[in-house]
């Protein structure tokens, strides 16, 4: 098999949602000693852009991406150790954190960002649903995150989207932090009213932003 | 009690109420508080909402219930308090009702995922809308009402739940998105499937609410009217949520332009049509209007 049969096996994988082949790949590029930034960016991206589109597309849903994004993860969980191995601090700006902010308890939009932001090769910190606003600062903190997500599905707790960007101003943060917003009721003129760096319409167009703002795209 | 509400449907549309949480905010509940807690801490004001709504002219309102399954009461700790707080909702809906008027015991999705995506059984959603079923039928309703399904297999486990501790009607409405391929939940099921699965089931009406705006509504009746015998319930949002020049926000949807698809959704074949986010007792008062001029030609 050549090196493009695996990748094009490896985005078939995902496309299929098949976690065990997803990660069978994974193992065998580690042990024949491939690159394994050309394996996530040829091999398994290709196939959750692929996942992505067919969502966009009103051909797949919420099923369907969950299980694919499964599938990234238990590749990524194969891959993500030999990477940091190998390329160490380099990969340090991809750390996320993410949750719902303080009031809200929703979160299947929330886990969703989350998973494809896994899926799509960042380290992601979820802090969950009714997240106070220090927290998010405190966990990025710790985690060493650059990019921060919150989460809102009522229009009644998004003020917490601009309560947090304000927390991060008096405190002299702001620059520290790319901040995206996500929910039902946030839209692109929300997130540029309160200053955001970022908003994403769903969960595949997150991923998007996400690797922009972190300058991987 | 029950077969009025038939003969009713059978002979003119009949009119549900609009959103109750929104209503329940710009009466003081506070932020990450559920509503349920208000129908034990402030009865009067969650009582003067349904007031409010039949007083426009809806002919049924729903409890003050959505997030009462034990399941979500879970996430506040308050699963102990589920059917109290249940019990009350129908209770407060019943002393609102004017004799003659309606009252639909709400049962609104638990937020988890099934086997496989998430953890949660069939079995064990079912229990839960069983023991909320339970207590809203304890309270007094006429019927109850599964609300907002965006999972036809929750919504089906939620059915068999509630059947098997009430005989009562029992109507089902889900979330659909309008789709370039037609209308479908987040899971996936598309709204034919959903209503004639539903209707297989046992369900007394089916219906859409919630995310499609009224204009989007009519084709997604019209989609539900031809897969199913049931009377089809019609309950839109009131656009996108947007944000307000004074900071505050509200919905794309202006109450002329809300009510203006209404005819089309009554026409498309909508036997129950209500509001959803985004509806306040004027847009009930406005559909009530046309509701009634219809009657009369």
């Amino acid at each position: 098999m050549t090196k493009s049969d695996i990748y094009t096996k490896m985005s078939e994988a995902i496309v299929a949602g098949d976690r065990q082949a997803a990660r069978a790949l994974a193992e065998e590029a580690v042990r024949s000693g491939f690159d394994l930034l050309e394996v996530v960016e040829q091999g398994y991206m290709p196939g959750i852009q692929r996942v992505g589109a067919l969502w966009e597309q009103g051909e797949y849903f919420l099923p369907e991406l969950i299980t694919s994004a499964e599938a990234m993860k238990s590749a990524m969980a194969v891959l993500n150790p030999e990477l940091n191995r190998r390329e160490g601090a380099n990969r340090a700006g991809a750390r996320v954190v993410i949750g719902t902010v303080e009031g809200d308890i929703h979160d299947i939009g929330k886990n969703l960002v989350a998973s494809m932001l896994q899926a799509g090769g960042f380290e992601v910190t979820d802090l969950g649903v009714d997240v106070k606003l220090e927290r998010f600062i405190e966990a990025a903190d710790a985690a060493g995150a650059g990019l921060i997500c919150l989460s809102a599905l009522l229009t009644t707790t998004m003020s917490n989207q601009r309560r947090f960007l304000d927390l991060l101003k008096e405190r002299g943060l702001r620059n520290k932090y790319k901040v995206l917003v996500g929910g039902a009721p946030a839209s692109r003129k929300w997130a540029e009213e309160i200053g955001a760096d970022g908003f994403a319409e769903n969960a595949v167009a997150a991923v998007k932003v996400a690797k922009a703002l972190a300058g991987l795209a | 009690m029950i077969i009025p509400l038939f003969d009713l449907v059978r002979r003119r549309t009949v009119l549900f109420d609009g959103a109750i949480g929104t209503e329940l905010m710009a009466r003081g509940l506070g932020l990450g508080v559920p509503p349920e807690v208000w129908n034990a801490e402030k009865p009067d004001l969650v009582r003067e909402v349904h007031a409010a709504y039949f007083e426009a002219g809806a002919d049924i309102v729903s409890t003050n219930s959505f997030g009462g399954t034990p399941l979500k009461l879970a996430a506040h700790g308050l699963e102990n308090r589920a059917f109290a707080l249940n019990r009350t909702a129908a209770r407060l809906a019943r002393e609102a009702a004017p004799s003659g008027r309606f009252v639909a015991g709400s049962l609104g999705p638990t937020g988890k995922f099934l086997e496989p995506q998430g953890p949660a059984t069939e079995a064990e959603l079912a229990a839960a809308y069983a023991e909320q079923a339970r207590a809203l039928v304890e309270g007094g309703v006429d019927v109850l009402i599964i609300e907002t399904q965006y999972d036809l297999r929750e919504a089906l486990a939620a059915l068999r739940g509630v059947q098997s501790v009430s005989p009562l009607p029992v109507f089902v409405t889900m979330t659909f998105g309008a789709t370039p391929r037609g209308y479908f939940t987040i899971m996936g099921d598309p709204a034919a499937r959903a209503a004639a699965e539903l209707e297989q089931a046992g369900a007394a009406a089916v219906g859409a609410n919630c995310t499609l705006t009224s204009e989007q509504m009519v084709g997604c009746v019209r989609v539900l009217r031809a897969a199913t015998t049931l009377p089809v319930i019609a309950q839109a949002n009131a656009g996108q949520p947007v944000q307000l020049p004074d900071g505050g926000f509200g919905y794309s949807q202006s109450i002329e332009e809300y009510v203006r698809h209404v005819p089309d959704i009554v026409a498309a074949g909508a036997g129950f049509v209500g509001g959803c986010c985004g509806t306040n007792p004027a847009h009930i008062r406005a559909m009530a209007r046309i509701i009634h001029r219809k009657e009369q030609t």
